[in-house]
């Protein structure tokens, strides 16, 4: 489990001082605090990016907005963001508001409304809203990783790095090679988010990546996967065998 | 040439005597007769009218009348009555043609058949078809003369005068004398004149001058006799036509002279009629004239009344447009009054707010001020035990002060609708959390018991900035009522369909029934102040209750007093399906 990698783009010392003093607390990873528009783009280009958090006036002029859309042009390198503004003027809003998904902080802020204002911006981002604060749901997954809430802050998790998942009543057991943690969401959900060719369901309970396969044993029903890990293959499921060339 | 002139002349005149002369003579037997047919059908009015304007020698309504006889009748003696009376009509009005048909129409066993004749003959006569003419009269004269009632000499002198006209001298000498012969014994002076001028222009046509003279003459002295101006004025011209002939010029003029006379008084009697005629389409002209005059008297008044009825109408319009623009105005003054007065009433406000917030301001950053001095004086004496609570007094002050100015901001933004306002949802509990985060510390201080029990599953539909400062208004509030050791908490209550309720609840002083409903009041004025400390400016409130209601949301206190006040937020719930 990875903390996440924000960018903060903050041109008032104390302010992004704060921040990141609250930031780090809840165990976020402060990529770069960028100043300036160029300064921003180089450093969001040149990190792995997982949040923005974007202070609309850089210098007295509206420059975190046209960052904004300047990233919104490429749509596969965008990331969630968030504007941080002291004023509710609505022309600025107004042209905020273009750039979506849009979510912003008022200053002054304190700690819970900045890492509520993350949390709703990866929400919004990824299209999957009311995840964060339901009783039954902590995850919110992208295309390549899963963000989970854990006590306060988010984490993260690359997909490619999961073993298998094992699903227990409402929650999800999710072993990587290294870890092995619980996240609350449910099967029919994970299925419908992750990628089917990489993932197969094996059986009632499990899901498993293909890629860690590396063995399956028909006759007593299990699959071997990496980190010494076995999973029950059931009788229901068999057929995805015919998925994998075998060779002979 | 002058022969001839004289000639006709004397022809055309003779011909209407002759006509005159017969219509008298025949009349007698005809009446008798006709009468006795009145009396048989004395049923038919038709006949008996016809017959008297035809005694009347009233054509026309003869005409008239026979021709209504005829249409009814299949009476054969009536119809041959009304033929006849049809007949003679036309011809005294010298239809001829006509007249010759309804003749023809007259069947041959009627009784005065041979006068059918006689009037066909005479039609001949004037119609110049003088063979045709003779063979009537030729049958006529044939008939004993018993047989009939007029004169044979009439019959006689139009034989005769077929017989002039036609040349035939010896035959028409003949006829002429008989006539005259028969003339002479009736004492017929009328047609004797007549019948000796016709034997004297017999001879003069054959250049007997000697003979004719003599009937000249006769006719000229029996002419004195008679009444007929046009007998006269021919004998006359007669006379003087044969005087000059005989180069006796002397006798021709006084003729002349007389012929000039007679014509004269001719004239005279045509100038009566003429000027009569004259007077008459005088008359018509005049009345032609009224009738002009009271045709455009007509037509003016026409003009007048219309002229009246549209400047009726177009004045009605012009009352009806004034009335309505006078309406208008008196409308648009009366919302410009109340306007007026709204504007009067806000302005009275913004001027108490001044007031208040301005007092405020000042006292609380002169607060500050003072405890710097203390601050500063402790520090300098080393009295550091002092410090801490003058610094958390500080933080209070300026946290005070920070909340007007913000409060203050807030209101101007909304009340200037420059404030961007976007309703989500929003999950009710992490932004209760978020408020409350700030307050904790003034709680702790306050030694305030807060309990916080908002469901994680309540999701409302609010703009998040506004909603935020609502609850930090009312949390401060609650913190500033509460004494110490009292307590605060927030929770639901069971929602509705469409609305989520938050509760802040509070032991603080509470309030008076007149307070919360002055609170609740859409009131702009603000509430008075009863103490320094405690009570604001009510800014506070107005903005909150203006924010719930952007919302879509309720307010609602409830309150008593010394024991504690519940502030109850309703707010739209979110729903999925919009």
């Amino acid at each position: 489990m990875d903390n996440i990698n924000v960018l903060v783009i903050e041109d008032t010392v104390s302010e992004s001082d704060a921040l990141v003093k609250v930031l780090s607390a809840n165990n976020y990873n402060i990529v770069g605090i960028a100043a300036t528009y160029n300064q921003a783009l180089e450093m969001f280009y040149n990190n792995v990016v997982d949040i923005v958090i974007i202070d609309v006036f850089l210098d007295g002029k509206p420059d975190g907005i046209t960052f904004a859309e300047t990233i919104n042009i490429v749509p596969n390198s965008v990331k969630p963001f968030v504007f941080l503004t002291s004023s509710k003027d609505r022309q600025i809003f107004e042209r905020a508001k273009l750039t979506k998904p849009f979510s912003f902080l008022m200053k002054p802020f304190n700690e819970l409304e900045i890492l509520y204002a993350l949390e709703m911006a990866v929400e919004k981002f990824y299209e999957q809203t009311n995840v964060f604060h339901s009783e039954d749901q902590n995850t919110v997954i992208s295309n390549d990783s899963l963000f989970i809430k854990k006590n306060k802050a988010l984490k993260k998790v690359r997909i490619e790095d999961i073993v298998y998942i094992e699903v227990e009543d409402r929650y999800c057991n999710i072993i990587t090679e290294t870890e092995k943690f619980v996240i609350l969401i449910s099967l029919t959900k994970i299925m419908h988010l992750f990628d089917a060719s990489k993932f197969f369901q094996t059986h009632r309970n499990y899901i498993v990546n293909s890629s860690k396969i590396i063995e399956i044993v028909l006759s007593d029903n299990l699959i071997v996967l990496k980190g010494n890990h076995n999973v029950t293959l059931s009788e229901k499921y068999k057929d995805l065998v015919s998925r994998f060339t075998v060779l002979k | 040439m002058i022969k001839n002139v004289f000639f006709i002349t004397l022809f055309f005149t003779l011909k209407s005597l002759i006509l005159f002369s017969q219509d008298k003579k025949t009349a007698n037997l005809l009446e008798l007769q006709i009468k006795a047919k009145v009396l048989k059908y004395n049923d038919q009015i038709n006949f008996n009218k016809a017959q008297r304007f035809f005694f009347e020698n009233n054509w026309d309504s003869t005409l008239v009348y026979s021709m209504k006889q005829l249409s009814k009748t299949k009476n054969k003696e009536l119809k041959d009555y009304c033929h006849y009376f049809r007949g003679i009509s036309f011809q005294n009005k010298k239809i001829l043609d006509q007249a010759k048909k309804e003749f023809g129409q007259i069947s041959s066993g009627f009784d005065f058949y041979y006068k059918v004749n006689f009037s066909l003959g005479e039609i001949a006569l004037q119609q110049n078809k003088f063979e045709i003419a003779l063979s009537y009269f030729n049958s006529i004269d044939k008939l004993h003369e018993r047989s009939y009632d007029f004169k044979k000499s009439s019959v006689s002198h139009n034989i005769g005068l077929c017989y002039l006209h036609l040349g035939n001298f010896a035959k028409a000498e003949k006829y002429l004398f008989e006539s005259t012969r028969l003339q002479e014994i009736e004492k017929d002076s009328l047609m004797l004149v007549g019948s000796y001028m016709d034997i004297a222009t017999l001879y003069y046509e054959q250049y007997k001058d000697n003979l004719a003279i003599p009937y000249f003459k006769k006719a000229y002295d029996l002419s004195k006799k008679v009444k007929s101006f046009e007998l006269k004025r021919t004998a006359t011209l007669n006379m003087a036509v044969v005087e000059e002939n005989r180069k006796n010029f002397s006798q021709a003029l006084v003729y002349r002279k007389e012929f000039e006379a007679w014509k004269d008084s001719l004239n005279d009697q045509n100038k009566v009629w003429a000027i009569a005629d004259l007077e008459k389409k005088f008359a018509i002209q005049q009345k032609q004239k009224e009738v002009n005059v009271l045709a455009a008297e007509n037509k003016a008044k026409i003009a007048e009344r219309n002229g009246f009825l549209i400047s009726s109408v177009l004045l009605l319009i012009l009352f009806g447009t004034g009335v309505y623009f006078y309406r208008q105005k008196i409308r648009s003054s009366k919302i410009i009054l109340k306007q007026k007065e709204e504007l009067d009433e806000l302005n009275a406000t913004k001027d108490k707010l001044f007031s208040i917030v301005s007092h405020d301001l000042r006292s609380s950053v002169n607060a500050l001020k003072t405890s710097n001095g203390r601050l500063q004086e402790n520090l300098e004496n080393k009295n550091y035990e002092e410090l801490d609570t003058l610094l958390h007094n500080n933080s209070t002050i300026a946290n005070g002060a920070y909340n007007l100015l913000d409060n203050l901001l807030n209101w101007a933004l909304l009340q200037t609708k420059q404030t961007y306002f976007y309703q989500e949802s929003l999950h009710l509990a992490s932004i209760v959390q978020q408020v409350e985060y700030n307050y904790k510390p003034l709680m702790l201080n306050k030694n305030i018991s807060f309990t916080s029990n908002v469901p994680s599953g309540e999701y409302v539909f609010a703009d998040m900035d506004s909603l935020k400062i609502v609850i930090r208004n009312f949390l401060d509030n609650a913190i500033k009522f509460t004494k110490e050791n009292g307590s605060i908490s927030i929770y639901t209550r069971p929602s509705s369909e469409e609305y989520c309720y938050l509760v802040i609840e509070d032991t603080g002083l509470g309030m008076s029934k007149s307070t919360r409903d002055e609170l609740l009041k859409d009131s702009v004025l603000l509430s008075k102040k009863k103490n320094d400390d405690i009570i604001g400016t009510g800014l506070g409130m107005q903005l909150c209750r203006s924010m719930i209601y952007k919302n879509g949301g309720k307010l609602d206190i409830e309150s008593e007093e010394n024991i504690g006040t519940k502030i109850i937020i309703a707010l739209q719930k979110f729903k999925n399906h919009g």
